[in-house]
């Protein structure tokens, strides 16, 4: 009864916060809510497999680049372009999974660092198609996707997806099984499992949904830079993901909320946004191993 | 039942098994033993796919299992509980097993369904967790298990595939003197009245002769001796190899 109280307030909370946040407060609002849905999509691979990817920027980038050009080139109505954008970042992800899923921890993590720097090289130095540094501009995502009301619900939409199938996976046998092979891969084998279908599998369906928050980014940007698929986009969804707490379903969401928020808030006092980030992580691992969720003591995930 | 013809495998140049040979005929209990370094672990390793042999090959009721993936050859009919036995720890007894029987009918896989709602599975996972003797500890969580129990889990989950043939790597390693004897009711009694063929590895002698109906010797690699209880402790070079006078009759 308290849980489903809960429920309630933040159902009422995130439908009704377009008609009282202010313009910029609004904006700020659909970046909590595109990193949300690319650090539960990224926690996905994290908590349920153990592997910790630092490639995830290729697949949000990708799924913006591939909603930009659509847009930009053959004139594709924004919304359209959300299922090309999930289908090239599974695609993408697929590719990628199939030579990094099989290598273990460290080695997985400089892997997929590794090609999707590849990727960032390609899209940043390609004038031709992705338009290189200067990235794609002036989009026009149509009247409708223009005014942040509706982007907001459309973020609110597929970040809730994305939440709910999060939940999903976790409870079926498959999140078992990836768990299970986490927890001991060779025991995992020993009851008949393979590793590599199992991974693969979870790897690109992370991917294809990083991929729609990058087709969100587009929208709310109106523009698609190579930026979107470098390191530091990686490193930012590592850094929202942990910060609320990798265990929990809720953490990644609400360590989004704290670092889009705090950051908004800091930058607009200083310009050392950097270095408070810092002290942040700092005390986070010294004090809060297990993340802001690990605050309220239960293991919201189990 | 398992068929094991003219196994070789070296690391580094260095001969581990040289031309290994044996059978495990269906229904038995057979004992693999001797001294550390002799083979039989890498032997175990060949057998659950581990390691593909360099030479011979390994077959599981005539079909070739040598080379192929671990998780294929339990597809096939093996049952595997390892010498490290550890669950998935973050899961309880009866998660592990339930997933164990899931996974072996191809039903791991599935999103839509919810693992607790697999009734037909938990009902399969309760009964092998009866049979091992913790009806009783179902809900713990397999990190807070002793050794003993845990070893269990491992058994219950090597049956969770209704194995042709079960593999157990030394069970009794770890084990303190009364849970070694439990152990060895349990496995007699349990595997006996399940009709299990059974391929073990042990360094504990007494219980060896005890279980097992046969008895195959390694020695640096090669097959020593092989034959019944009372022939391998009564044979001479399984004496002076390992065994030691104390074991031979008369």
């Amino acid at each position: 009864m308290k849980a489903r109280g809960w429920l309630y307030l933040i159902a009422a909370t995130l439908l009704a916060a377009p008609w009282v946040l202010p313009g910029y407060a609004l904006e700020v609002a659909i970046q909590v809510l595109i990193l949300a849905l690319f650090a539960t999509a990224f926690n996905l691979v994290f908590a349920e497999t153990g592997l910790l990817s630092f490639g995830h920027a290729a697949f949000f980038g990708v799924g913006a680049y591939t909603s930009a050009l659509l847009m930009q080139r053959a004139s594709w109505p924004y919304l359209l372009t959300l299922p090309a954008a999930v289908g090239t970042a599974a695609a993408l992800a697929l590719l990628i999974g199939f030579f990094s899923v099989r290598t273990s921890r460290i080695y997985f993590t400089m892997l997929t660092l590794a090609f999707a720097q590849l990727v960032w090289a390609v899209v940043h130095k390609w004038y031709a198609f992705t338009g290189g540094d200067n990235g794609v501009t002036g989009l026009q995502p149509g009247q409708l996707w223009s005014d942040p009301h509706a982007l907001y619900y459309l973020a609110l939409l597929l970040t809730v997806v994305t939440f709910l199938l999060a939940v999903r996976l976790h409870l079926a046998p498959f999140g078992y099984a990836l768990r299970a092979i986490r927890d001991n891969q060779a025991r995992a084998e020993a009851v008949g499992l393979s590793p590599f279908g199992y991974l693969l599998a979870a790897f690109t369906l992370s991917g294809a949904l990083a991929g729609a928050a990058g087709f969100l980014q587009v929208a709310w940007q109106r523009s698609a830079f190579p930026d979107f698929l470098y390191w530091t986009k990686s490193a930012e969804v590592i850094i929202a993901t942990i910060l609320g707490g990798a265990q929990s379903i809720l953490g990644p969401s609400l360590g989004s909320l704290v670092f889009v928020e705090l950051g908004a808030f800091v930058q607009s006092h200083t310009e050392y946004w950097p270095l408070v980030l810092g002290l942040v992580l700092l005390g986070l691992v010294l004090f809060l191993p297990r993340g802001l969720a690990g605050l309220g003591g239960a293991r919201a995930g189990d | 039942m398992l068929e094991i013809k003219h196994v070789s495998k070296s690391f580094f140049g260095f001969l581990a098994l040289d031309d290994v040979s044996m059978r495990v005929e269906k229904g038995s209990f057979h004992a693999l033993v001797g001294p550390n370094g002799a083979g039989k672990t890498t032997l175990f390793n060949v057998v659950v796919g581990r390691y593909p042999p360099d030479g011979g090959e390994v077959r599981l009721e005539e079909r070739r299992t040598s080379g192929l993936a671990t998780y294929r050859v339990v597809r096939m009919g093996l049952g595997i509980s390892f010498q490290r036995s550890q669950a998935f720890l973050s899961m309880s007894v009866l998660e592990n097993v339930m997933l164990a029987v899931l996974a072996h009918q191809g039903r791991s896989r599935a999103l839509m369904r919810s693992f607790s709602a697999e009734s037909e599975a938990k009902t399969t996972a309760y009964e092998l967790i009866g049979w091992v003797g913790l009806a009783d500890k179902t809900e713990t969580p397999t990190a807070a298990l002793p050794l003993g129990d845990l070893k269990r889990v491992d058994i219950a989950m090597a049956l969770a595939g209704k194995p042709k043939l079960l593999l157990l790597d030394e069970p009794l390693a770890g084990l303190s003197r009364s849970e070694r004897v439990s152990m060895v009711n349990f496995i007699e009694g349990l595997l006996r009245g399940l009709g299990i063929t059974l391929l073990f590895t042990e360094h504990d002698t007494d219980a060896v002769l005890r279980l097992a109906d046969r008895i195959t010797v390694l020695h640096q690699g090669r097959v020593l001796a092989e034959g019944g209880p009372d022939e391998i402790k009564n044979d001479a070079r399984v004496i002076e190899a390992f065994l030691g006078e104390e074991y031979a009759e008369g």
